[in-house]
């Protein structure tokens, strides 16, 4: 077994080196096709990708699209604040005209639906003896005296647009600017284009906020909206490439402190570059954009790529140092360390993997994309990068250090050495233990589902867009957690009264739930309008059976019905996204569904950004244990086949579970929620974590047959490849903290999540897995044995 | 803000009238409509019927649109919206959801003593309550009747003899308290079918009906025969109250329109109304009620609270500073105000202000 395996190696060994220069070519030739690729990778963000498709509640929601697009859809609200006194003044009213006309001209704006207290279509009315009366807010007299501001007033005041256009304290109002995805070029008519969201989002900030506010000092002005956050969202991205360039410079000053070789420094980053110029360019070629989430890839191939070329210059140090050449250095180095590298690779891919099984498309994206990333480092940092070095060889100094490192005594790992020591092993697992298990109870007690924060969860609390948010809902009587359920009837069903009832029941059940602010459908505007139609008494103020008076009071309840009159929304406003009010609200939604639906009437769930958020944490929290199993069970099969060993597969898993633990409990105590962005860090922390255990049992192990006792065998251990494992866990843990500085909340999150689990990986490892060696495997019975393990050589 | 009436397109003017307000026509055509379309299916009202279906429990019930409130003994009872009933044994404190048979809007209730109380709301409908307050039964329903359209106020002058009056012109009587209720409509002569908002008696002179377009019906013996009058306002009346005086009058509307008769409706006097900022007050006036100390409190829209302390001849005016519309209030034994309206009820100090803390 051991020999064909042993064959096996040496033929790939043989071709490879023995057709050097072919390697080469090849590899170059690859490059540049992908580095040509890479150049094309464009950010892409879209909204259907980071939702899960599948799940009923959005299945609902795809399908009545068209007849939802009013519905709060793709607008954007520019509140003008004045910063002193009120906004009945002149030159407040002229700064919110300027605004008005300067939106009209920006493209993709939707210029009918453009509304003001400027539009001609605002309007105040009261009841009168004579009936109805009403008119303009800004009446066409307007001149902006002392008399026709307090004309505005009063006509703002019996406009009803209090708490819509009009901030409830009258010190800001709203500029409300639908957008057209598709518009036609203003040039050529007949051509249509579509919205640049980036480019839409600059032009508001120079054309109107920067503008503005520089001309008007006593105005301030906040945005807020989908395409205003998708922009932000965008330049947070591309901020992240600056991110790389800082990954770059330490990584290369971190490897140069490590190897004190400048040819085996810059070969290590070349190769690594050119595995992310190829993971970038396969992406491309299968035609994957970069989203935020797939963004984190090319550092984690990048990180990765590192680590094992470090290994690699390691070995060859060492190798060197008994060896006559570089070929033959590089030669014995593949020869002995290829293997513990496939296997590492692929329980990284495996781990990858495994999140195939959830259903969001931006998941799924990031499993593919680093896959093939972690794929390609087999190729660019096990072969091409050995190969490399057998031809340029590295630094005598280097060699000359490898040398006198082989013989001289490390006190520090000598001292590390003792996490072996029998005395020392207990502790290290009773220690181990008590942190888990309270690690364990802490997460399960305080660990949530979903995103915890007020406003736009992708962005940080306190960025610009967040505090415009929360401005808007302070002043404004519209919270921006909305679940909307769609009322199916059949077609000019959605008037009668034996629809509206059951939906006003509705409504009254959702008031009636904790986390519900309130609720509003075709039937709030119904009642109003038939207490109107009654000259404004409150004895009126419900829903008639008399099917003209209702399809009346319908007439303008724009967008809370569609055109056939078959689907109606109930928009149901939340105190915030939190996983257990989402799941309230849902379940109360269920609870009446299950007892009013009928054939001709039927409550959907879900739509909403509430809706949305509620269909992802039900996926991700179903997902999340399936997930750990799923990893567990790929990671210990593999490494139970390399070390046909469970004692040597429970060493190694035992350290990352109770990362994984610590790591949950960390999120509970940061207020972090199990959400799409943090869900794939178990996956891809246990999937990187597991490499060190491999390389750190494969090595241990091998001291143990040729006779060492444990410590012993453990102290060889750390000298030879503790220290590159140690390099290694910084290196990845300093390629993705970097994120910790993204603008973008989630990307922030996962960065975090991401270092603590590759350091606690590196330290577990390190510290526990001797520890638990001590305990499980019998040096006694491994001493002068061969067989066994793929790994043995 | 003012009258909630935010949504009217301006079209609303084309509308061939003849100085008709659009309500006239709306009645107009679902009185068309009704002929057009009957027999009204029935089913829901069937259902109805056989097995009541009761209000739901809420805690917010006491913070939903509240329509009227009425003193049964010391005890304080409120209806409005979605069937809700609360009663309060602390003065507003606290209020306890009755059990109703209904998940109507309820318009009006009054009790005759500390125990038994009536209450009517829309699917015309009567209930009564025998306990103050605490249960309710169902004692008349026509839902078929102008398709459901409501009862609009309620008066027992005693504990057998009881008016209803209601949309489209409804008059109902009773004389058996409750036990037969009788369609009286027509002893009024209302060929139009205004809607008949109010009913209130009139100390040592009879009984009092205002209405839709200013009508105004008087009778002086108890209610067997009813005098149409010429009004003083053209505009609709939403309510009717009598005072401690003889014939006193006091009928209240739209725009804040208020009048007074120092005989029984015969002749009519305007009471000037100053809001706060010493512009007229344009709110409309929706309920009122005689406190016990004799002073009488008038409420509307706008947050609108109104006191007079001389019967009626002046009216110290404050609007709440939410203008939240109100609908009915009644007094508390320290002379505290229990206001209902789209908030629900809220304690407020004698004049209407805002209470401490409450």
């Amino acid at each position: 077994m051991t020999n064909h395996h042993q064959d096996k190696a040496t033929f790939l060994e043989r071709l490879i080196f023995n057709n050097r220069p072919v390697v080469i070519a090849l590899c170059l030739l690859v490059s540049v096709f992908l580095f040509y690729q890479a150049l094309q990778v464009r950010p892409s963000t879209s909204f259907e990708k980071m939702i899960p498709l599948h799940h009923p509640f959005i299945e609902n929601m795809m399908e009545h699209r068209n007849d939802l697009a009013n519905l709060g859809g793709n607008t954007i609200r520019i509140a003008v604040e004045a910063k002193d006194g009120d906004i009945f003044t002149k030159e407040y009213m002229e700064t919110l005209r300027q605004v008005h006309d300067e939106v009209f001209y920006i493209p993709g704006v939707d210029r009918s639906g453009l509304k003001s207290l400027w539009s001609p279509s605002i309007r105040w009315t009261e009841v009168t003896e004579e009936g109805f009366s009403g008119g303009e807010v800004i009446p066409q007299t307007y001149d902006g005296s002392e008399a026709s501001l307090e004309e505005l007033r009063n006509n703002v005041l019996k406009s009803g647009q209090i708490g819509r256009l009009v901030a409830n304290n009258f010190k800001s109002s709203i500029v409300d600017v639908p957008l057209l995805e598709v518009y036609p070029d203003p040039e050529d008519q007949g051509r249509l284009l579509n919205l640049d969201y980036r480019e839409f989002s600059h032009q508001l900030e120079e054309k109107i906020r920067d503008k503005y506010q520089a001309q008007n000092p006593n105005v301030q002005i906040h945005i807020v909206g989908f395409a205003k956050k998708v922009g932000d969202l965008i330049d947070g991205l591309l901020m992240v490439v600056g991110f790389f360039g800082i990954c770059f410079v330490t990584t290369m000053i971190l490897l140069y402190l490590f190897t004190w070789c400048v040819r085996s420094t810059i070969s290590v980053l070349i190769t690594t570059l050119v595995a992310v110029i190829w993971q970038l360019g396969l992406v491309n070629l299968i035609g994957y954009g970069l989203d935020p989430y797939s963004m984190l890839v090319p550092f984690l191939v990048f990180a990765i790529g590192i680590s094992h070329g470090v290994q690699k210059i390691n070995g060859i140090a060492l190798q060197s140092s008994d060896a006559d050449n570089a070929l033959t250095a590089a030669r014995r180095t593949f020869r002995q360390l290829f293997l513990p590298g496939m296997i590492a690779i692929l329980a990284d891919a495996v781990g990858f993997i495994t999140l195939l099984i959830i259903d969001i498309g931006v998941i799924r994206e990031l499993a593919v994309a680093a896959s093939i990333g972690v794929a390609v480092i087999v190729f660019t940092n096990l072969i091409l990068l050995p190969v490399a070095i057998s031809y340029i060889g590295i630094s005598k100094r280097a060699i000359e250090r490898s040398k006198r490192d082989a013989h001289r005594d490390h006190p520090f790992w000598r001292l590390m050495s003792n996490f072996a020591h029998p005395a020392v092993a207990p502790l290290s697992v009773v220690i181990a233990l008590a942190l888990g298990i309270s690690g364990f109870f802490y997460q399960k007690a305080n660990l949530q589902i979903g995103d915890l924060d007020q406003g736009a969860p992708e962005l940080r609390p306190d960025s610009r867009y967040n505090q415009d948010n929360d401005f808007i809902i302070r002043n404004y009587s519209t919270s921006s957690d909305v679940l909307v359920v769609m009322v199916k009837t059949a077609a000019e069903g959605c008037s009668v009264y034996d629809t509206m009832e059951p939906i006003d029941r509705l409504m009254w059940k959702m008031n009636n739930t904790e986390g519900v602010q309130s609720a509003i459908s075709l039937v709030t505007v119904s009642k109003q309008m038939i207490k109107g139609m009654n000259e404004g008494s409150l004895k009126w103020e419900a829903l008639s059976r008399n099917k003209d008076v209702l399809n009346n009071s319908i007439a303008r309840a724009e967008g809370l019905y569609n055109t056939d009159c078959s689907l109606a929304p109930v928009l149901v406003f939340l105190n915030d996204h939190k996983a257990e009010t989402l799941k309230r609200a849902v379940k109360a939604v269920e609870e009446f569904a299950a007892e009013n639906n009928r054939d001709d009437l039927q409550f959907l769930l879900a739509a909403g950004n509430a809706g949305i958020e509620a269909a992802t944490n039900e996926v991700i929290a179903t997902s999340e244990l399936t997930i750990l199993i799923l990893v567990y069970i790929c990671v210990g099969g593999m490494c139970l086949i390399t070390f046909r060993s469970v004692a040597a597969t429970i060493c190694i898993l035992i350290p990352l579970i109770l990362t994984s633990i610590l790591g949950n409990a960390l999120m509970a105590f940061l207020g972090i929620g199990v959400k799409v962005a943090t869900l794939p860090v178990v996956a891809l922390g246990v999937g990187i974590g597991v490499d060190y255990g491999i390389y750190i049992y494969s090595r241990l192990e091998s001291f143990l047959r040729a006779g060492l006792p444990l410590q012993e065998a453990y102290y060889e251990t750390l000298k030879s490849t503790g220290r590159a494992v140690l390099f290694t866990g910084l290196c990845l843990a300093l390629g993705v903290a970097t994120w910790i500085f993204s603008a973008i909340k989630f990307q922030a999150d996962m960065g975090l999540m991401l270092t603590f689990m590759f350091l606690l990986n590196m330290w577990g490892a390190l510290w526990l897995l001797p520890a638990l060696a001590r305990f499980l495997i019998r040096p006694e019975k491994l001493a002068g044995k061969v067989g066994g393990s793929l790994l043995a050589h | 803000m003012s009258e909630p009436v935010s949504r009217r397109t301006p079209s609303t003017h084309i509308v061939p009238s003849y100085r008709t307000p659009l309500a006239r026509i709306l009645s107009l055509c679902s009185l068309l409509s009704v002929f057009a379309l009957a027999p009204v299916p029935a089913h829901a009202e069937l259902g109805e019927s056989s097995a009541p279906v009761y209000s739901i429990e809420s805690a917010r019930a006491a913070h939903s649109l509240l329509i009227d409130i009425a003193l049964a003994g010391k005890r304080l009872v409120a209806v409005g919206e979605r069937g809700h009933i609360l009663y309060s044994d602390d003065d507003g404190q606290t209020w306890v959801q009755a059990r109703v048979p209904t998940r109507q809007l309820l318009t009006a209730v009054h009790f005759v003593d500390d125990k038994q109380g009536w209450a009517v709301g829309h699917d015309a409908q009567i209930l009564v309550s025998k306990d103050g307050g605490a249960t309710w039964a169902q004692q008349y329903i026509d839902v078929e009747r102008e398709e459901g359209a409501p009862f609009l106020d309620v008066l027992f002058t005693d504990a057998q003899n009881g008016f209803v009056v209601g949309s489209y012109g409804a008059l109902f009587v009773t004389r058996d308290g409750g036990e037969t209720w009788e369609d009286a409509s027509d002893l009024v002569d209302n060929p139009d079918g205004y809607h008949l908002n109010s009913i209130a008696q009139i100390k040592d002179s009879g009984l009092f009906i205002v209405g839709e377009m200013g009508v105004m019906f008087r009778s002086a013996d108890n209610g067997e025969t009813w005098e149409t009058l010429e009004g003083p306002y053209e505009g609709s009346l939403f309510g009717v109250l009598g005072t401690r005086e003889p014939g006193v009058v006091l009928a209240f509307g739209l725009r804040g329109n208020l009048y007074r008769s120092a005989d029984f409706g015969s002749s009519w006097e305007k009471v000037e109304l100053k809001a706060a900022s010493g512009n007229d007050l344009e709110y409309g006036l929706a309920g009122g009620n005689l406190l016990p100390d004799g002073s009488i409190v008038l409420v509307g829209h706008g947050g609108s609270v109104l006191k007079s302390s001389d019967d009626g001849r002046s009216f110290v005016v404050i609007n709440r500073p939410d203008r939240l519309s109100l609908s009915s209030v009644a007094a508390t034994a320290n002379g505290n105000l229990i206001l209902v309206g789209q908030a629900g009820a809220q304690l407020a100090s004698p004049t209407g202000a805002k209470l401490g803390q409450q």
